[in-house]
This record gives C-alpha cells, sequence and structure tokens, in this order.
C-alpha cells in the first residue's frame, strides 16, 4: 500500500509538471489541474509516509531514500502554498516542479532502506532542525524558479507577464520576498541545529562538512541580501545570484551526505 | 594642540570608522571569512588563526557600520538584527578563551575527581573541576541487531559541596551539568579488568581497574598494558572471549561476558587467571577480582552558551520583522 500511494502521488506530481509546462509554453491556463494533481499527489504522498513511519517506527530522516522522499513532500507543500497564496508564482512552477521531478527520479532509483534511527535523534530538535531546513529549501525553490524565469529571455519575461509581473524589477521583488523568508528559516535552521548538536554530542558547532557547507550557504545568501539592498543590484544579477544559492544550497542538503556521513548520522 | 588639529584629527577618525564600516568591505569581508571557512574544512588540523582573524575583520565592520551608517540605525529591527550578530561574534569569541574540552573515563562505582584523560582549554578557563565529584553508578545501552546502538541510560551519582548525593539518569541527548561543566556519556566504552594488588613490602594493598579498549569497536584488540603501582614492573593483560559479549545476531544489550579468561603476561611469564585467580610477582601479589564496565565521558563548559542562544533568537526574530514590514509594505503598496 505504502509504495502504491508513493507511485500515486509520483503520477500525480510528474502529471501536474506536465500540465504547468504545457500551460506556459502554450499558454493555457491549467492552474486548477496543476493545483488538483499536486494537492492530490501531496495527500497519497503524506498517506504513504506517514504508513512507513509506522512501519520503521522513525520519521523520514535517515536514509537517503527517505530525506530524498521528504524533501520532494516538502518541497511540494511549500510550492503549492505558495503557488495558492501568491498568484504570480504560478508561472515558475514550469521550472519549479521540473526539478521536483529530478528528486523523485533520484528517490525512485534509490534503495528504500529503513536505516537505524540513533538515540540522539529522538528529540524535539530534529523537528525544528529539519523542519526550519525544509521550508528554507522550499523558499529558495521559488525565489530561484522566478529567478530562472527572469533570465529565461523572451519566453520567462512572457510567462511573468502572464503571472501579472510586468517587469523585471517586480519579478525580482517577488524572488527576493521568497529569499528573504529563506535567510529567516536558514538562520533558525542553523540555530536549532547547534542547540541540538551541543545535546546530542557536547558541542554546539564543530565546522563538520554539512556544518560548514550550512554556514557557506548562509553566508553566500546575506552575502547576496547585503549586495542587492546597498549596491543596488542590476534584478538579472540578483536572479542568477539566486540561482546559485539554490545550486550551493542543493549541493549542501544532497551533496553531502556523500562526502559526509559522520555525526549528521549519529556515532555508532 | 588648537581647536583646528582637534577637529582634523576628529574628521580623521570619522572618516576612518567609516571607511572600515564600508558596505562594500562588508561584502568583501563575507568573501574573505567564506574562504576562511572553506579553508579551515580542507586543511588537516583546521585554520583556527585566518579563520579568527577574518571573523575578527567582520566583526570590526560591524561595529563600525553600527556606529557610522545611518540607514541601519534608522530601522529597530535591523539595528537588533546587525548588533545580534556582533554580539554572537564577540560572545562566541568569549567562549573559544573560556571554554573548556576534555575526555575521562569512570569504570562503575568510580568516583570522578576532576582528573581528565585529554584536555583543551582557554587561556581564561576558570578551572572548577576538582571540586566536582559524581559517581558512575553503571549503565544501560540496548543494541539492535547489527551492533547498531541504541538508547544509552547511566546512573550517576553528583554530590554536592555539602556532600549530599543526587542521583540523575544521563545519556545520548541528557548531560549532567555540574556548575555550568556539562558531562556526556559517548560511544566510548568498554570492560574494565579489575585488580586487588597487595605489595611485599608493608604497603597497603590497593583496587584498580585497568580498562581495555572501547567495546565492540575494538572487539578483536581486547588487550592492555600497564605498570603495576609502585613498581617498574610492566603487566600486559588481553580478555580471552569464547563468545561476543553482546550477540550481533539480534537485538541486545550491552553487558559484561559471562565465561572468558584472563591472559596475563609479565616479566616472560604467562598466565591464565578466572576470577578468584592470583599471581605472585617478586613485588607483590596480583589477585583478579573480575570484569566490570567502564564509560567514556566527554565534559564541555562554555559559559556564553545560554547567552549566545538569547542573541540569536534576539536576532532571528529581528531579521523576520525587518523582513516582514518591508516586504509586507511592498505588497500592501502594490
Amino acid at each position: 500500500m505504502e509504495a502504491q500511494l508513493l507511485g500515486a502521488a509520483v503520477a500525480g506530481y510528474g502529471l501536474a509538471g506536465s500540465f504547468a509546462l504545457v500551460g506556459t509554453v502554450m499558454r493555457r491556463r491549467l492552474e486548477m489541474a496543476v493545483v488538483g494533481l499536486l494537492a492530490g499527489g501531496l495527500l497519497a504522498h503524506t498517506a504513504s509516509l506517514a504508513l512507513r513511519w509506522e512501519r520503521v517506527g522513525h520519521g523520514p530522516f535517515i536514509s537517503m531514500f527517505e530525506v530524498l522522499s521528504s524533501n520532494v513532500w516538502s518541497l511540494t507543500l511549500v510550492f503549492l502554498a505558495a503557488y495558492l497564496r501568491v498568484r504570480a508564482v504560478r508561472p515558475a512552477a514550469a521550472v519549479a516542479l521540473p526539478f521536483i521531478f529530478v528528486l523523485m527520479a533520484w528517490m525512485l532509483v534509490t534503495h528504500p532502506d529503513d536505516g537505524h534511527f540513533p538515540a540522539t535523534y529522538r528529540t524535539l530538535w530534529l523537528y525544528a532542525h529539519v523542519g526550519f531546513g525544509k521550508v528554507f529549501l522550499g523558499a529558495l525553490l521559488v525565489s530561484a524558479a522566478v529567478g530562472v524565469l527572469m533570465v529565461s529571455g523572451p519566453p520567462g519575461a512572457r510567462a511573468l507577464r502572464a503571472g501579472g509581473l510586468p517587469d523585471e524589477a517586480r519579478a525580482e521583488q517577488l524572488a527576493l520576498r521568497f529569499l528573504a523568508l529563506a535567510f529567516v528559516f536558514e538562520s533558525m535552521m542553523l540555530v536549532t541545529g547547534a542547540i541540538w548538536a551541543q545535546d546530542a554530542w557536547g558541542r554546539y558547532w564543530a565546522w563538520d562538512p554539512l556544518e560548514t557547507w550550512s554556514f557557506l550557504t548562509w553566508l553566500v545568501l546575506a552575502g547576496l541580501l547585503h549586495a542587492r539592498f546597498t549596491l543596488r543590484l542590476a534584478p538579472r544579477a540578483t536572479a542568477l545570484a539566486i540561482a546559485g544559492v539554490f545550486v550551493l544550497a542543493v549541493l549542501t542538503f544532497f551533496g553531502m551526505p556523500f562526502v559526509s556521513t559522520a555525526l549528521h548520522k549519529g556515532a555508532i | 594642540m588648537n581647536a583646528t588639529t582637534l577637529a582634523l584629527r576628529e574628521g580623521l577618525a570619522r572618516r576612518v570608522v567609516r571607511g572600515v564600516g564600508s558596505p562594500r568591505l562588508t561584502l568583501a569581508l563575507i568573501a574573505l571569512v567564506g574562504l576562511a571557512v572553506i579553508g579551515h574544512a580542507r586543511v588537516e588540523g583546521g585554520l583556527a588563526g585566518p579563520l579568527a582573524a577574518a571573523f575578527a575583520m567582520a566583526a570590526a565592520n560591524l561595529a563600525a557600520a553600527l556606529l557610522t551608517n545611518a540607514r541601519l540605525r534608522a530601522d529597530l529591527a535591523l539595528f537588533v538584527f546587525h548588533l545580534s550578530l556582533l554580539a554572537l561574534l564577540a560572545l562566541a569569541a568569549t567562549g573559544r578563551l573560556t571554554a573548556l574540552t576534555g575526555t575521562l573515563e569512570l569504570a562503575q562505582g568510580e568516583v570522578f575527581d576532576g582528573h581528565l584523560l585529554t584536555r583543551e582549554a582557554g587561556p581564561l578557563h576558570p578551572d572548577r573541576l576538582a571540586r566536582l565529584r559524581f559517581v558512575n553508578d553503571g549503565f544501560t545501552i540496548d543494541y539492535a541487531e547489527g551492533w547498531r546502538r541504541g538508547r544509552t541510560t547511566n546512573d550517576v551519582r553528583a554530590f554536592g559541596q555539602d556532600g549530599r548525593a543526587v542521583h540523575h539518569a544521563i545519556g545520548d541527548i541528557t548531560p549532567l551539568v555540574l556548575e555550568g561543566y556539562r558531562f556526556y556519556t559517548t560511544s566510548n566504552k568498554g570492560f574494565a579488568i579489575v585488580m586487588r594488588w597487595v605489595p611485599r613490602d608493608g604497603r597497603p594493598a590497593e583496587r584498580g581497574t585497568v580498562h581495555l579498549p572501547s567495546y565492540p569497536l575494538n572487539e578483536h584488540r581486547q588487550a592492555q598494558s600497564w605498570r603495576i603501582p609502585g613498581t617498574s614492573r610492566e603487566a600486559w593483560v588481553m580478555l580471552d572471549l569464547d563468545a561476543p559479549a553482546i550477540d550481533p545476531s539480534r537485538a541486545s544489550t550491552f553487558q559484561l561476558p559471562g565465561a572468558h579468561r584472563l591472559v596475563f603476561v609479565t616479566g616472560g611469564e604467562r598466565r591464565e587467571l578466572r576470577p578468584g585467580d592470583n599471581i605472585s610477582v617478586p613485588e607483590g601479589v596480583l589477585v583478579y577480582e573480575g570484569l566490570t564496565a567502564w564509560m567514556g565521558y566527554k565534559v564541555y563548559y562554555d559559559p556564553t552558551l545560554p547567552w549566545l542562544l538569547a542573541c540569536a533568537a534576539v536576532g532571528v526574530l529581528a531579521l523576520a520583522a525587518f523582513f516582514w514590514r518591508r516586504f509586507g509594505r511592498e505588497g500592501r503598496g502594490a
């Protein structure tokens, strides 16, 4: 049942992404279909995650399959919330949903290990840390998707106009709003992570690879916001830089577990 | 010194502070901190000096900006966020100067007497370890199949200055906190050989433990060398187990091995001992009393921890308030 529900979710997400792309390219309004498919996919995915949680006795925090699955779920949730709440975000679905689709493809070729839940993970700080991290990545995805449309030439500009953003300046403001949200949530992710690390490993910061690259992502994000507000970067430069921050965040989130499995996985 | 010279000097000082707090310099220093962090992560042993220098320069830039940048001071939330960042840097530096990190091992029933096996302390650390006392009353560790470590629970009794004992159950994410020192159980634990040494020269007999390497990490290296107290005699012991003390094929708990032999070698002589056996050497008699367990602890002291948390929380709240007002205003204006 767990696998069938996940399959249904993948189908829903995949169709939603396809509808979003078709809508952008063919200039058709398929928003209701996108919302319906995303919401249906999310419901099925939530049920699948809940069944797995019940079966293995812990949340989706350990194996690469679990990390990818929970991130597909959270990115979709954040994007759907933005899609429903901020109309101008809707054209960005043509960029954001294919990215989520790539994560889904990766998830599907990953072995669905149950993993071992270390005793140091039995804390509420885990949920706070991971939750803030997921909102951070979701907000950054929305920002980067708008940024990518801004630098995509006439098709991107056309899509943004269709969403009610007539010029680059307004599109940049929208991207910056989500970037600022990402910055706040990344800060909270780092603070709660430090509290957890102090309890779990007796130090709040030790520059392990995941800490180092999370801090670098925060630093680059801070530098970008600083540059934008004090040096008045051009909108396209801001958009490109946001896409760069997103790439760095993705490499940190999904690349670092390949570099280091120490500490953040719990020493045995 | 006349008024004109004073005014010139004041003007120069103001220009210097403004230069140090320049937003362009901030950007360069963010890049410098980033490079220092990458260098620290990539170089074996870290680059603490350059990293500290980069953070110090960033702190100077931040302080100067707070003094001279009117836009920063005009917005309370933005001002508080930057002030929190500066306070975080100052507190982290203070923490490095006053912190202590160390390790210790205690056999079951052994009292911590302030002695650490490894120790790294800042130059301003106010050492109060010697007056702390607690005893390891034993621990349990759950294992899933395949020696995957689960929950650790360690019973300890801490003694106050009045000698009164207070029981604590620590382990995993729960440290024992004594006068700001935080004692954490670790994955480092194993078996200890309990010996009684009766010297022939009339000195009183003493009882002690020899800690074998961490178990099950060093399952096949359960051997240790040590010197018999008050002598120059070296001894070597090895724990010989018929079967693993923790069965890796099923869920289990950390437990002392049942059937075992202790291989004891000194002065070229080899003996196999069981609990209660003794061995006679020219300097005295050693009695093997049996096995017990030892737990490795990490101790951490940093008086800035609560202040760091407070500053971080205030900083994040101020940042959220700043963006809420900025984008909320733009949203309403749009």
